[in-house]
């Protein structure tokens, strides 16, 4: 009741919710008046988004780059490629989110009092690590490389992939207003300092590597369904560790809705230029990424930022310059 | 209060979006994964004019090599060979259809390529779909072809061990020979040689595994002694320490099973250490024509292969070599593949012979004709048993280098040639 008069006194409050939930209902509605390629498209957006918040959530809170993102994707990947003939597939995403936590908890415990470049290079031999594991023991019990994954409809993974991309949301803007998220907040901008007015540093890291590798592996596992066959070169692709760092970079990754705007302009962009201009894809791509990496070192919501700001100056200045 | 509002909001709609998925139906009339579409009447459009043939292969990435030398020449080739006679008949239109391509890059990428290919499907409503390039990227699409009901007739990619996966995937047909018809015909070569042993090396992927795994028990069977087995990743850089280790145990056969990059590498090693045992075999690439651009008749002279067919195998074989060289021969990308060339070439011959035989581009009735009859192919007479190619219709298993001509050495009628054991010395640097 508070609210609603409180919403009756200043209407305005209501646009952004209102905003919000027209736009979750227009894309979660999508299936049923879009073309079937326009869910599958959106499918693959909302995975790149989950990947980049989630990256987003330890990597741009704490400002220790991880690549490690293929490495819980993939562990995903064979949660449902093991699992997927007996399991639904919400619960091999929540299995592919379980395994994903516990190793990189563990690997956290040992990882994360490394520092700088050399955590980042740990992580990427994390990936390679779980690849090559994986390769010999297919190889040597399997007698094969790859294996079939049980297949469900893009519409059946649309759906799962929309509730877990709004958790991450959610769990994204939480975690910031949280201690927790303010205990990140304070690593990144001094480590040392931060355990001198009693952070556990480590611990406060280990957590969030793990909580942000949840949610890597639970798409793992429902994209897993989509590929219907995967080896550990495809599982552990290490384009899936270094594509959500550049959508990051892309969007900007100081806003909670920095990462979620640069998975979608990149990925619409990607499928603009391969679909239209399969031959010069990868140089015009690249080029895109270098003009944006030079004009826009905050990302697309940076440059907003940037805009808006200008505009709020140029109407203070005219005020300040009335008589 | 705001935002505690908007948080409600959300979860609101999850809650109401967790509701509808469970209540999510199936796409568009799709058949749902692992039933075999209705093979119904296909809508005929009288306005239509051309046959759209399309979906995913590697233009850009690790892969480019594949659409750049193997498939791709051969699928445009035929493409404008079709439409140069003015197209395939097709009855039920009562008229000649040209080919339309509608190909998209999955930039090697195994996401891409299933999107790209459904892309194809669902939006372009292509009529026949491509092979994507790679064992693993034709398994991942055997799921969606036979999901949406579409002919998928593969190319570079396949593996014997899969024969039973690939069996619950009707609309997936394979072109290419693989271990359980070549192993047997090289270890037939080797104990025909008096080979007493050898030394295997195998790249760790899908080929490598299920060559070696059926090489090393079948040599075991035929009284050959295998003094080593060592696999090695796809970007080996340095492959002197494992030519040091063959040379040390003596072995008469090396074989080396695995692709052009690691092969050629071993190749060049080999030279440079002198290491000439009296069998040098290469997997995948040994019967590329681009081994003999690289390092000379000399050098590759004795050197065997996994193919293998020349143009001595036939007039067909013939004429469909100076067709693919009249129109190639100024292209340096393309090589000329003595295993695949002609087997990818006759599948895309049967496919279109079952769309004209049926008169239809109905893809369940052309699935049906393709399993139960026989074509006239490159290959001459062609026919599928559970879907892959019957071993009678190849040309050969294994080919050896012997002045410049892949010939064909398998111990059958089919054979161009006999073996050179030894193998001549490596060239005077």
């Amino acid at each position: 009741m508070k609210l609603i008069n409180e919403y009756k006194a200043n209407p305005k409050k209501l646009i952004l919710p209102v905003l919000v939930a027209a736009l979750l209902v227009l894309l979660g509605l999508s299936p049923n008046f879009t073309k079937p390629y326009a869910t599958i498209m959106l499918g693959t957006i909302m995975m790149y988004i989950i990947l980049s918040l989630s990256w987003n959530m330890f990597s741009g809170a704490t400002g220790y780059v991880s690549l490690a993102t293929a490495a819980f994707f993939g562990v995903g990947v064979y949660v449902s490629a093991f699992f997927g003939s007996s399991l639904s597939l919400p619960l091999l995403m929540l299995m592919g989110g379980i395994f994903s936590f516990v190793i990189a908890f563990l690997v956290g415990a040992v990882t994360l009092r490394l520092r700088g470049v050399y955590f980042t290079i740990f992580t990427l031999g994390i990936v390679k690590l779980l690849e090559q594991l994986m390769l010999y023991l297919e190889i040597t019990f399997n007698k094969t490389r790859g294996r079939f994954v049980v297949s469900y409809t893009f519409t059946e993974v649309f759906y799962w992939l929309f509730i877990l991309m709004i958790l991450v949301i959610l769990l994204s803007v939480f975690i910031k207003r949280t201690r927790f998220g303010l205990a990140l907040k304070c690593i990144a901008e001094g480590e040392d300092a931060a355990m001198h007015i009693g952070i556990g540093s480590t611990m406060v890291k280990i957590l969030a590597f793990a909580i942000s590798s949840f949610a890597m592996g639970a798409a793992g596992a429902a994209m897993a369904t989509r590929w219907t066959y995967i080896d550990p070169y495809i599982a552990f692709s290490t384009n899936l560790s270094f594509l959500p760092v550049l959508m990051v970079i892309f969007g900007g990754g100081r806003h909670v809705f920095g990462p979620l705007i640069g998975a979608v302009v990149f990925a619409y962009i990607q499928e603009l230029l391969i679909t239209d201009f399969p031959y010069v894809y990868m140089l015009a791509f690249g080029v895109i990424m270098i003009v944006s990496i030079i004009f826009m070192p905050n990302g697309i919501v940076g440059v907003i930022e940037n805009i808006v700001g200008r505009i709020k100056k140029a109407k203070g200045g005219r005020k300040n310059a009335d008589p | 209060m705001k935002k505690k509002s908007v948080l409600a909001l959300i979860l609101a709609v999850l809650a109401v979006f967790m509701l509808l998925s469970a209540c999510a139906k199936s796409e568009t009339g799709a058949p749902q994964d692992g039933q075999t579409p209705d093979a119904g009447e296909s809508k005929i459009d009288p306005n239509k004019e051309t046959i759209v043939f399309g979906g995913s292969r590697s233009i850009s990435g690790v892969y480019a090599f594949f659409e750049q030398s193997a498939y791709g020449p051969i699928y445009k080739m035929w493409v404008d060979e079709v439409n140069a006679d003015g197209g395939l008949y097709v009855e039920e239109y009562g008229k000649k259809m040209p080919i339309e391509l509608k190909v998209y890059d999955d930039t090697s990428d195994l996401s891409t390529m299933t999107r790209m290919l459904e892309k194809a499907i669902v939006e372009d409503n292509v009529d026949f779909i491509l092979p994507p390039v790679s064992t693993a990227f034709l398994y991942a699409a055997a799921p969606i072809a036979n999901k949406y009901g579409k002919v998928l007739m593969g190319a570079e990619g396949g593996s014997a061990t899969l024969k039973e996966s690939i069996a619950q995937y009707p609309y997936f047909f394979s072109s290419l020979n693989f271990s359980d018809t070549q192993v047997p015909a090289l270890v037939d070569i080797l104990k025909e040689e008096d080979i007493k042993s050898a030394y295997i090396v195998f790249i760790e992927d899908l080929h490598g595994t299920e060559y070696s795994g059926a090489a090393i028990p079948a040599l075991a069977n035929a009284g050959i002694d295998v003094k080593g087995v060592k696999s090695v990743p796809a970007d080996i850089q340095d492959m002197t320490s494992i030519i040091n280790d063959a040379i040390s145990t003596g072995a008469d056969a090396f074989l080396c099973m695995t692709y052009p990059d690691q092969g050629y590498l071993a190749l060049n090693q080999s030279i440079s250490m002198n290491y000439n045992p009296k069998i040098w075999f290469m997997g995948s690439g040994g019967g590329f024509s681009s081994i003999v651009d690289i390092f000379g008749n000399d050098v590759v002279e004795g050197i065997m292969s996994w193919g293998a067919w020349n143009t001595k195998s036939s007039e067909a074989c013939k004429d469909y070599f100076d067709r693919f060289y009249a129109r190639y021969k100024d292209d340096p990308n393309v090589s000329y593949d003595y295993w695949g060339l002609v087997h990818y070439y006759a599948g895309l011959q049967c496919v279109q012979e079952a769309i004209e035989k049926t008169g239809t581009l109905d893809n369940a009735k052309v699935r049906d004709y393709l399993a139960n009859n026989h074509f006239t192919t490159v290959l001459g007479d062609t026919w599928f048993e559970n879907n892959m190619i019957a071993p009678e219709c190849f040309m050969g298993n294994v080919g050896q280098w012997q002045n410049g001509i892949f010939e064909v050495i398998d111990r059958s009628s089919k054979a161009t040639s006999d073996p050179i054991v030894p193998k001549p010395e490596w060239p005077a640097a």
